[in-house]
Formats: structure tokens, sequence, C-alpha cells
């Protein structure tokens, strides 16, 4: 049955995949201006360019220079960057690994502040530790992540000087440093992210607390530990997993900031590069790299939702 | 000899933001080691909170026991109240000397654990056994409660169990470190009957093969006829009466108890009796009806209703694709037809397609095949816009008043929409009409601007009667209409809806589980089984000669509110019910009768 159900959702994994092949490649190419222009310039010789755009294949029909480019993808080869001048695999690779950095921190860091948090309130609902979970919450909801941003860069590296305020370390030449350098922007978005996470927590929980199960867990003379922690957040912990899996999309979006401003050079940096200078064989790469994590991510949440919760095994 | 608990003027309190209510007060008894003390009462009684209390549970509701005391003997003979013991001591009472099993078997296991990890916890915390040890004891466990393939069990989870087999599982969960006293809280009312009977007979067993205490509390008369020792009744947080189950159901005392009893069916007091007859209500409040218990006028018979080889099916998705993989045969070739003025009860457990039978005539859902013919006019071939006229001729009275009407709307204006909506009545005459229902229904005019929150769940069903009468319908399809009523309201509902058949010629669908009632009120009887009409025939027939085994093994499973027809003292067991899951392309054998009696047919296997 569960293998049913895999296989289900790999399926319409590929096929959004597909969709988003097409949305990207469509896009880009209605947009004014193709690659042989953003090479050359406004001010080349048009002959040169015609030239050019044979070679490069974009005279052909949209559907082969769709074909070929999904070929392409396909085969790991992704072309070149203009702007870089490199292979863009090479290049997305260095990046994603710099942002993974920035995008598993901040998860782990929303996540183990906002899940105790919101336990915390659901347990006081209606007491003065609701209320302050809740106006924490709302206030990480209503400021932009880059106000968080700035606050960290103040307070830790101007007024502490505990972390570097900005630029990126490679993990493989020093772990710690590589670290040190993810730590505020992964603060600044985690912050972000705990706001909606602690939320969501809260209410589940509060649900959750309310089942008759919780009652029987009681009257077994379990702790009260026991029954909040165990009992009680192995139910709740599902619906709080797939909010932050859908938050990776979110995610994604706001580390183009995050990156900008703590000079950090990930995915976000090299995305914000991409379409200040026009470089389409990058955006198109970039869009669908990050679709593909996006999507690959919430697989995963719904694998381990499967795991957590035996119900959803049957069909 | 001590009493194993015994409860001094009890006082629970709620504190709430519109000042502290009183749950409970100046409750007192004692449960005697090995007896069964039933606490009975209607919701609001404070019943429920009593029994929390007993495990001071009552404070995880934010309840606090305000002045009383609990007192408990404990295992080695010391006596504890448990009104001022730490929390620390309450803990090692739970589940180790005092069990609890509570009315929700389908919620009241974690849904995310394995049985296994929910039946061995408390033993390994109270009696400090290892994984192994407590896995073997658990598996002794389900197999003492009766339950089929118990290594298996212990493997799944909740949801792949049925209702029956949950409840089983809580009970040995509760039973696990052999408490002295077990609490049972409304333990069967989410039941079906049959289930129901198998757990107060295996509830009867434990007790008696454990020598344990049983505190038992249900709003339902006839289950306390059936597992009490001795009774205490209870009103509005305080106690009315005390007794032996035998002083309470032949000589009771207070005027509450005496109300209670009266308003409570009794399966099997219509014999001989050739129509539906009243409930006898006692009390001041309803002289008026004691007075008017007429017999309803015997008619002429004059089919309204003519239901023919009536199926519907639901789809079952599967697969990728989500293709249809199997329907469920939710109402397979069921034919029957009801008279002007009459009831035909339509009665069955869970799943049996009543509802869904109900509701395809109505058409609310669409049935696959089979003709409905309501006066002559059949309703399959209507298309929507006369279906919507046809509805005016046909309405439903739902099981939650509460959730069948729009929060947000004052009474009259539901009470009228139906009348808007059909172009009855406007102006001046609809809210002449909306007065008259609401006298007809016997609800106050004070009500007319009032919102349903501020209604009891009495009064609710009777805006939703009012609703369903507006629009002077022919047929008045109730599904499950009582259910939810406390037995007082509930039998001054089904006399009100009776009162309505007399006066108004009403025919009505009577969709129950409850064959006590069903005895009471119809004039013929359906008995449902897995979609299709197994039994059929005046209730007297049905009643008094049931020929099908499904018919036999239901009514033997209803209690009676008679402590002297026991029926619960060993172990029972029914047929489980099988799934009426067909694969697609499954061809449905039509169902063939065969006439015991005069219009009495009997579904042959």
């Amino acid at each position: 049955m569960s293998l049913t159900y895999v296989l289900n959702r790999l399926l319409s994994v590929i096929l959004t995949l597909f969709l988003i092949t097409l949305v990207t490649f469509g896009v880009t190419n209605i947009l004014p201006g193709d690659v042989a222009m953003m090479i050359m310039g406004t001010q080349s010789n048009p002959e040169a360019m015609a030239g050019l755009r044979a070679s490069l294949g974009l005279d052909d029909p949209l559907i082969v220079q769709y074909g070929r480019w999904v070929g392409g993808m396909l085969t790991g080869d992704w072309g070149n960057s203009l702007i870089f001048r490199q292979p863009i695999a090479v290049l997305l690779g260095e990046k994603i690994a710099a942002s993974a950095i920035i995008v598993v921190m901040s998860m782990t860091i929303a996540l183990s502040l906002a899940v105790p948090l919101g336990v915390w309130a659901a347990v006081h609902r209606d007491k003065w530790q609701d209320t302050t979970s809740s106006s924490a919450a709302l206030l990480g909801v209503s400021l932009p992540d880059f106000f968080w941003g700035i606050v960290m860069i103040l307070v830790f590296a101007r007024w502490l000087g505990w972390f570097p305020s900005s630029g990126f370390v490679d993990p493989a030449e020093d772990f710690m440093g590589a670290l040190r350098h993810a730590f505020l922007p992964s603060l600044a978005l985690g912050l972000g992210l705990m706001a909606h996470l602690t939320r969501m927590t809260r209410s589940t929980m509060t649900g959750i607390l309310e089942q008759e199960f919780i009652r029987v867990a009681r009257a077994k003379g379990l702790a009260e530990r026991v029954v909040v922690w165990r009992y009680g957040l192995a139910n709740a912990i599902g619906p709080v997993i797939t909010i932050a899996g859908l938050q990776v999309g979110y995610l994604f979006g706001s580390i183009i900031v995050m990156e900008s401003l703590f000079n950090y050079t990930g995915m976000g940096w090299l995305t914000y590069q991409a379409l200040l200078n026009r470089d389409m064989p990058l955006i198109q790469a970039t869009v669908f790299v990050i679709a593909a994590v996006v999507m690959l991510t919430n697989l995963l949440v719904d694998l381990l939702y499967l795991a957590i919760d035996p119900r959803i095994r049957l069909d | 000899m001590n009493a194993l608990v015994s409860v001094d003027h009890l006082r629970v309190e709620f504190p709430t933001d519109g000042g502290t209510v009183v749950a409970v007060q100046d409750v007192s008894f004692a449960i005697e080691p090995g007896e069964t003390l039933c606490v009975v009462g209607e919701s609001g009684s404070g019943k429920s909170v009593t029994s929390l209390s007993v495990m001071r549970l009552v404070e995880f509701g934010g309840g606090t026991i305000a002045s009383g005391s609990l007192s408990f003997t404990r295992t080695d003979g010391t006596q504890l109240d448990v009104a001022k013991a730490s929390p620390q001591v309450m803990r090692r009472l739970r589940g180790n000397e005092i069990g609890m099993i509570f009315q929700e078997p389908m919620t009241a296991l974690n849904p995310v654990f394995t049985i296994e990890r929910q039946l061995t916890d408390g033993l390994i915390l109270h009696k400090g056994l290892t994984r192994e040890a407590a896995r073997a004891r658990a598996l002794e466990l389900l197999q003492s409660v009766r339950i089929p393939e118990p290594e298996r069990r212990l493997r799944q989870y909740p949801h792949e169990l049925s209702g029956g087999m949950r409840q089983r599982v809580v009970i040995a969960m509760a039973m696990a470190c052999e408490p002295r006293l077990l609490i049972a809280d409304e333990p069967t009312t989410a039941l079906d009957v049959t289930i129901q009977a198998e757990i107060l007979a295996l509830i009867n067993r434990l007790k008696r093969e454990k020598g344990m205490a049983v505190l038992f509390i249900t709003h339902d008369m006839a289950v306390v006829a059936q597992m009490a020792d001795r009774v205490v009744v209870m009103n509005a947080g305080k106690i009315v009466e005390t007794g032996t189950v035998a002083d309470i159901f032949e000589k009771p005392q207070e005027d509450y108890t005496k109300s209670l009893l009266a308003a409570v069916p009794k399966l099997g007091e219509m014999a001989g009796k050739a129509v539906p007859e009243k409930m006898r209500l006692i009390g001041d409040a309803d002289a008026r009806a004691v007075e008017a218990a007429k017999t309803p006028v015997a008619r002429k018979p004059e089919v309204l209703l003519d239901v023919r080889n009536l199926t519907t099916r639901f789809p079952v998705k599967g697969g990728i694709l989500r293709r249809t993989v199997a329907n469920v045969h939710a109402v397979e070739d069921v034919s029957f037809t009801i008279n002007v003025g009459e009831t035909l009860a339509l009665v069955g457990e869970s799943g049996c397609g009543k509802s869904s039978c109900g509701r395809s005539i109505l058409r609310l859902i669409e049935p696959e095949s089979g003709e409905v013919w309501l006066g002559g006019r059949d309703i399959g071939a209507l298309n929507a816009f006369d279906l919507r006229r046809a509805r005016a001729d046909m309405q439903m009275v739902f099981q939650d008043p509460f959730a069948s009407l729009n929060p947000y709307r004052r009474l009259k204006d539901q009470v009228a929409e139906p009348l808007t909506n059909f172009g009855i009545a406007k102006g001046p005459a609809l809210k002449a009409r909306v007065l008259d229902l609401f006298d007809r229904v016997q609800l106050p005019r004070a009500f007319l601007n009032r919102f349903p929150h501020e209604l009891s769940g009495g009064q609710r069903q009777r805006v939703a009667i009012a609703r369903a009468l507006a629009v002077n319908p022919k047929l008045i399809v109730a599904d499950e209409a009582v259910s939810a009523l406390d037995v007082s309201v509930q039998a001054q509902v089904l006399n009100l809806m009776m009162d309505l058949q007399t006066d108004l010629g009403l025919s009505y669908l009577f969709i129950s589980h409850d064959m006590a009632v069903v005895e009471r009120v119809s004039h013929y009887v359906g008995v449902m089984y897995l979609g299709r009409i197994v039994e059929i025939g005046p209730r007297a027939a049905i009643f008094g000669n049931p020929q099908h085994a499904y018919t036999q093994a239901l009514l033997s499973a209803v209690p009676v509110a008679d402590p002297r027809q026991r029926k619960f003292r060993d172990d029972v067991r029914f047929k489980p019910i099988t799934s009426p899951i067909f694969p697609t392309g499954h061809a449905a054998e039509p169902s063939v009768y065969f006439e015991v009696a005069p219009s009495h047919l009997v579904l042959q296997n």
C-alpha cells in the first residue's frame, strides 16, 4: 500500500518538474532579447549576431531548442553562465552546498525554538504563557526578514563581535568557519520561520491535548511530561513538519535578500546576480533547481509523515 | 471493613470568566469491594465530573475539588484521601490501583503508537516489568479480553482495529495492573448494540474473575438495569436518590427517578398493542402530555411512499490514477412502502445503510437505480427544478440539531427560510405562520429572536422539526432525530412527533439504531444489514416473531430496562459485520423475500 503511495508521489513530482521546465523555458523565451543579444550587446553588428544565433542554435524552432535544453539538463550539460563564464552545473553545485548550510541551519533554529514554545503555549492555553508566545510569534511574523538581518549584524557582529557580519567560507576548507559565517543569516531567517511554526505547533497541540487518548494516558498514571511530550507531540509533529516543508519554498525567496545582505555567496546571491545581469541560461537553471529542491523537500516531508503517522500507510 | 471508595460531601468547581460554576455538590456515596455502582444521570448531572474526581483527573479539565473527601483504600490497606494526595501519589494510583475506560474507543487510543506500546507503558511504569515481560503480560491481557489473533494486534495501530476491538484494548489497558476499582465512563455509548452487549458481558466477567469493583457511569437506564448492584441517580450536580438496583427500578422514591424511568422505552412493553403509543411523562411540566396520551386514530391504509429496488453505491478510489476500484454497496435492492399517517422505522447498526437509504429517497445522494414514488410521482425522474419543488413534500430532520441549524441566524428566520424559499408566505402571513409553527412544536414565542446556542438540545430539535414542518410536508425522514437527546427530552420530542402525526397525518421514515424507541413509535419496521432490508413487517411481527437471524441477534443484544431481565452475565459473541465493499463489476444478487405472514417479509440468503 505504502509503495503505491510513494510511487504516486514520485510520479507527481516528475510530472510537476516537467511542467516547471515548460514554464521556465517559456517565460525566458517570451522576455524580449535573447542570449545572443546579451552576449554581444544591443549595438553589435547584425551579421555577427546572426552568426552567433545560428551557432547557438537560436534559429531552430522553439520545440527543438526546448528539447536540446531538457536533454542537456538530463545529461549534466547545463551550458555556461554568461556572466561567470563557467559551466552552470559546477557553479550551481558550489552555491547549493553553501545555501544548504543556511537552509538547514535556519530550519533547525526555527524548529528547535518553535516546537517547545508552541507546546508550552498549548499546555498553558489562555494563560500568560500563551499570550507571551503568541505575541512573540506575531512580532516575528510582522517584521520582514531583512530587519532581523540588520539587527543581527548590529548586535552580534558590530557590538558583541561574536560572529562575522559578512562573507562565505568553504566548509571543505574550514567547517567551523563556514558555520560561523552562516549563523547570523540563518538566525535572522529562523526567527521569521519560527513565528509560523510556533503558531502551528500551538494550534495543533491544543487540539491534540483535548483528545481522549491524552486523558487515557493520564488515567494510566503517566507523568505529565510523558503525556505532553510523547503522547501529544508524536501526534502534533506531523502537521508542523508539513508546514516546515512548505516553508522551504518561502525560504528560497528569503535567502535572495539575506545572502545579499550578508554578502554570502550562495544560491540566493547567485540568483540575484543572474537576474541582475539577465544571464538567461543561469536564470533558467536556478529557477529549475530551486523548484526541484522545494519539491523534493516536500516529497521528503510526505515520506517522513508516512513514517510518523501509521494511518497514512493504509491508503 | 472499610469501603473501597468513600466519597464524602464532594464539591467540584470550575472557575470561568463568568464566575465559579459548581459542577458537583454535596455528593456522597461508597463503593464496596467487588460491587458495581452505577451513577446515572442526564447531561449536566455531574456524573462524569464525579468519576473524574475519583481519579482526580478533573484538574486537567480546569476543575478543582473545592471541598469534601474521597477516601480510597489502597492495596496495602491504608486509607488515602484522593482530594489531598500529592500529584506523585496520584500518578501511582492511576492506572495501577484504579483503572479507567472512556466513552470513545475511536479516540481513546493514541493513533501513532502501536497497541503493544500503549498496553505495556503502564506495566513498565507501575510494575517495573522489562519490555519482554510487559509484552508477555500484554498478550495475556488481550487474550483475557478475547481479542482474536492477539500477537498480530500487538504490532498493529489503533486504526487497524474495529471500534469494538478498540474498546476491548482500552479495557485491557485499564486492567493491565489489576486495579481494584475500574471506572467506566459511558463505555458503550458510542458502540453498536451488539458490541455493547459484548463489552458489558466482558466487564461483568472481568469483575467476577478479578473481584474488582466497578464505578459505572451512564445515561442509559437499560444499561443500569443490566449492570448495577447499587445505583446513584444524579441530577444537576446533586444526588437525587441512592439504592439497590431493585429498589431504584421497582420502588423509586423521588419524582425525578420516576420520571426518568417513565421516559425510558422498555423493549417488549408494546407487545399486544396495535398502534404506537406515546410516552407517559411524569412531572408537572408534562401534565399536558399525560392528558394528551391518547391513541392515534387508525386510518384506512393509503400508500404515500413507494420505494422499489433502491440501490445506492459509493465508489472507492484507488491506484495511481485514482480510478474506481470498488464500490460500497450502501443500499442494495431495498423496497418498502409507507402509508399516509404511518411510521416505518429502519433499524440497524452503524454502516448498515439506513441513513444512505433515507438520503437516497430525498435524492440528497443520487441513487444508482431503483424508483421512489411519492404520492404517485416518480422522484427519481424529476429534473433539478421539479425536484426542488417536490422536496417541499419530503423534509428531513437530522441527528444533531446544533449542526443542522445556522449558528448566526435567529430562530424565526431559520424557520421562515423554507417558507420564503418555496414562496409560500411573505409579510404578515409569514410572521403568522412562523408563530403558528413555534406553537405547534411547543416552543415559547420568546424564543423567536434567539440564536441556536441559547437553546437546549431538545429545544433545538424542536426548531429543526418546526423548520421541516414549515412547508407542510407529507413525509418526514427523521435520521436518528432523537438519538443525541437525553431520555426525558427524547420522550418529549417523540411525543411531539407522534402528536404531529395524529394531527397532520404525517408519515415518518424513522431511522434509528434504538430498538426500544423504534418499538414504541413505529407501525412498520425494516431491519437493515449490509445495505439490504433483511426483514420487514408490522412492528408487532418484527418484535414478537423475528425470523431472520440478524433480527434475532439484534433483539437479543438490546439491554432491557429491567433488572430482573439480565442478559449479559456470560460471554456474549455476535458475528462480526462483514464489509459491504465489492469490486467493480460485482453483480449483486436481487433481494428475494419469503413471506412469513401477510406483509411480514424475510430475506432469503
